[in-house]
C-alpha cells in the first residue's frame, strides 16, 4: 500500500514528519504511522514552555487497541501544542500532514541533520 | 515455535488482513479498521474466523452426567439442544478454562474451549473420565469455526439457506446439512449481539466464507472481537479469569451451582471467600488499559484493569477491573492511574453496550 510522503518534509525513524522554519521544528505523525495505528482516539500533548530532549517522549497517541509514545527527534522548548488534536485526534487519520502535534524551538539547529530524507524514510518503511 | 495456520489464511491475507500470532495460531487481527468492524457487528453483520477454538466431543451413556461433573454450571437440567456457558475448575476451585457445552443429543455433547487452553483442558478432562461410560475425542484440528454476528446475521443465514425454517432460539444448537456437508450450527457468540457460530469441516470453510463475502458480510478480526466482548462486559480467559482465580473472584457466581449434588471444585467453592471482585468501569476521559492501577483519592492502589479499551459505541474508555472487595463498594470513588495521572472511573453494574441478542 502506497503511503504519502511529501517531498518538502523531513522524517524520523519513529514515523514522524518534521518541517523546519527558521529555528522552529513542526512535528506530526506520518501517513504510514496513522495507517499502522488505525483509528486514533486519544492524544496527549505537552504544555507550552515544556523543555524536551532529543529521544525523549513528549506525548502519547492511542488507537482503539494500542498506546504509542511520541518521541522528539530534537532538543528544545515547546512553543505551541495543537490542542485541537486533543479534542479531535481522528484528524491524524484523515489528514496526517495537516495535523501538526507540536512546534519546538530548537536549542541546536544542527540536530536536524539527523532527520531522514524522503528517500531514506521510504527505505525505513520498507524495512518496517 | 511454528504457528498453526487457519484453512482460510490465504483468504484473510488476500482481503488485506493484518495477521498476528495468537494462542499459537496465525490469526487475522483486523481488516479495514477496528471501528468499522465493531460498527458492522453492532449495526449490520460481520464474520470472524475463530477456527483456532477447540472442539471436544463427549459421547456415550453418561455424556450428560460427565459434563455436569466437570463443569460448575448446571448441564443436566438444560433443555435438549441447548448451550450452557461454564467455567471448568480444578478441585481447589481455580479456573482451568471457560467453555460452552452444547447438548447435541442424549448421548452426545460438544464442548468448545479456548484455543490457548486446548492441551491443558484435554489433559485435565481426559483424567476425569474414570467413573463414566463415555468416549472423549478432540476434533479441534478437523473443525473450522465461523462466527456470524450482528442484527442482520439471521437474515443472511436464511438467505444462503443455512438456517432451518423452524424456530432456533438463542443459546441453542442443531446439526444440519448445507450442500450435503454436515454442519453444526449454534446461536451463540461473544459480541453481545444476536449471532451464530457455524462449526464446519475444514474443507467447507472456504465455500462458506465465499458465500458470506458475496452477501457483503464484513470480515472482522480479533481486535474488534475484543472490543465487542469488552463492551458487552464478557470475561476473557487469561485476563478476567485464569489459573489463579476462582469463578467467585470474577463475577461468575451465577455459573457456580452449589445445589448440584456433586461436581469438581464444589467442596472448595462452597466455603470460598472471594479475594477479588470484578467490576465494570467507564471513564469520563482517558483510556484504561490492561495492567493500569485502580486507585483511591489518596492514591492507595486497590486493584488493576484486566481488560480495557476505547468503546467504539460510547466513545469513552471502558474496562473490566479486579479490585480488593474489602476496599471497594459501589459508592467508592475510584480512579485509573494512567501515566501517573488519576482519571475518574465510574462504576456500572450493566453491560457498557446492551446488544440485541435474543
Amino acid at each position: 500500500m502506497a503511503h504519502q510522503t511529501p517531498d518538502h518534509l523531513k522524517y524520523t525513524i519513529e514515523h514522524e514528519w518534521a518541517l523546519l522554519e527558521d529555528d522552529v521544528l513542526t512535528l506530526g505523525i506520518t501517513d504510514f504511522a496513522q495507517s499502522s495505528l488505525g483509528d486514533i482516539v486519544f492524544m496527549e500533548l505537552p504544555d507550552v514552555d515544556t523543555k524536551i530532549g532529543k529521544g525523549e517522549s513528549f506525548g502519547v497517541v492511542e488507537s482503539i487497541k494500542s498506546v504509542s509514545d511520541l518521541y522528539s527527534p530534537v532538543t528544545g522548548t515547546i512553543i505551541e501544542s495543537n490542542s485541537d488534536l486533543v479534542e479531535t485526534p481522528e484528524q491524524c487519520n484523515t489528514a496526517p500532514y495537516k495535523s501538526w502535534l507540536i512546534k519546538v524551538k530548537l536549542a541546536d539547529v544542527s540536530e536536524i541533520d539527523t532527520l531522514l530524507s524522503v528517500t531514506d524514510y521510504h527505505k525505513h518503511c520498507e524495512e518496517a | 515455535m511454528t504457528l498453526k495456520t487457519l484453512s482460510l489464511e490465504q483468504k484473510h491475507v488476500d482481503q488485506g488482513a493484518r495477521m498476528a500470532a495468537f494462542a499459537g495460531f496465525n490469526m487475522p487481527l483486523q481488516y479495514s479498521s477496528v471501528k468499522n468492524e465493531v460498527l458492522a457487528v453492532r449495526n449490520e453483520v460481520g464474520v470472524f474466523d475463530v477456527s483456532h477454538m477447540g472442539e471436544f466431543f463427549v459421547e456415550g451413556k453418561d455424556a450428560h452426567a460427565f459434563i455436569d461433573h466437570i463443569i460448575t454450571n448446571d448441564f443436566r437440567n438444560a433443555g435438549d439442544l441447548k448451550a450452557v456457558y461454564s467455567p471448568l475448575c480444578r478441585d481447589d476451585g481455580t479456573v482451568i478454562d471457560d467453555l460452552i457445552a452444547y447438548k447435541l443429543g442424549d448421548q452426545k455433547v460438544l464442548i468448545c474451549v479456548n484455543a490457548g487452553n486446548i492441551d491443558k483442558d484435554w489433559n485435565w478432562i481426559s483424567k476425569q473420565t474414570e467413573e463414566f461410560d463415555i468416549e472423549l475425542t478432540n476434533r479441534s484440528e478437523s473443525y473450522s469455526l465461523l462466527a456470524i454476528q450482528g442484527p442482520k446475521s439471521e437474515a443472511i443465514l436464511k438467505k444462503i439457506n443455512i438456517l432451518p425454517k423452524k424456530e432456533f432460539p438463542y443459546y441453542s444448537i442443531l446439526e444440519t446439512k448445507h450442500n450435503g456437508k454436515e454442519l453444526i450450527l449454534a446461536r451463540t457468540g461473544y459480541t453481545g449481539e444476536d449471532g451464530f457460530e457455524v462449526f464446519c469441516p475444514e474443507d467447507y470453510a472456504t465455500t462458506l466464507w465465499d458465500l458470506l463475502m458475496a452477501e457483503k458480510v464484513i470480515p472482522c478480526g480479533l481486535a474488534s472481537r475484543d472490543v465487542l466482548r469488552i463492551e458487552a462486559g464478557y470475561p476473557l480467559y487469561g485476563h478476567e479469569i485464569h489459573d489463579g482465580v476462582t469463578p467467585l473472584d470474577s463475577a461468575l457466581k451465577w455459573t457456580v451451582k452449589l445445589d448440584k449434588e456433586k461436581f469438581v471444585g464444589k467442596t472448595a467453592l462452597s466455603t470460598y471467600q472471594r479475594k477479588l471482585r470484578l467490576i465494570k468501569i467507564i471513564l469520563d476521559k482517558g483510556i484504561p488499559r490492561e495492567g493500569y492501577e485502580i486507585v483511591l483519592e489518596n492514591d492507595k492502589v486497590i486493584g488493576k484493569v484486566t481488560s480495557g479499551t476505547m468503546s467504539v459505541v460510547l466513545g469513552q474508555g471502558v474496562a473490566l477491573a479486579h479490585v480488593n472487595p474489602e476496599l471497594f463498594s459501589k459508592e467508592t470513588e475510584i480512579f485509573v492511574n494512567i501515566r501517573n495521572k488519576k482519571y475518574r472511573a465510574n462504576f456500572t453494574s450493566k453491560a457498557f453496550v446492551s446488544g440485541g441478542h435474543k
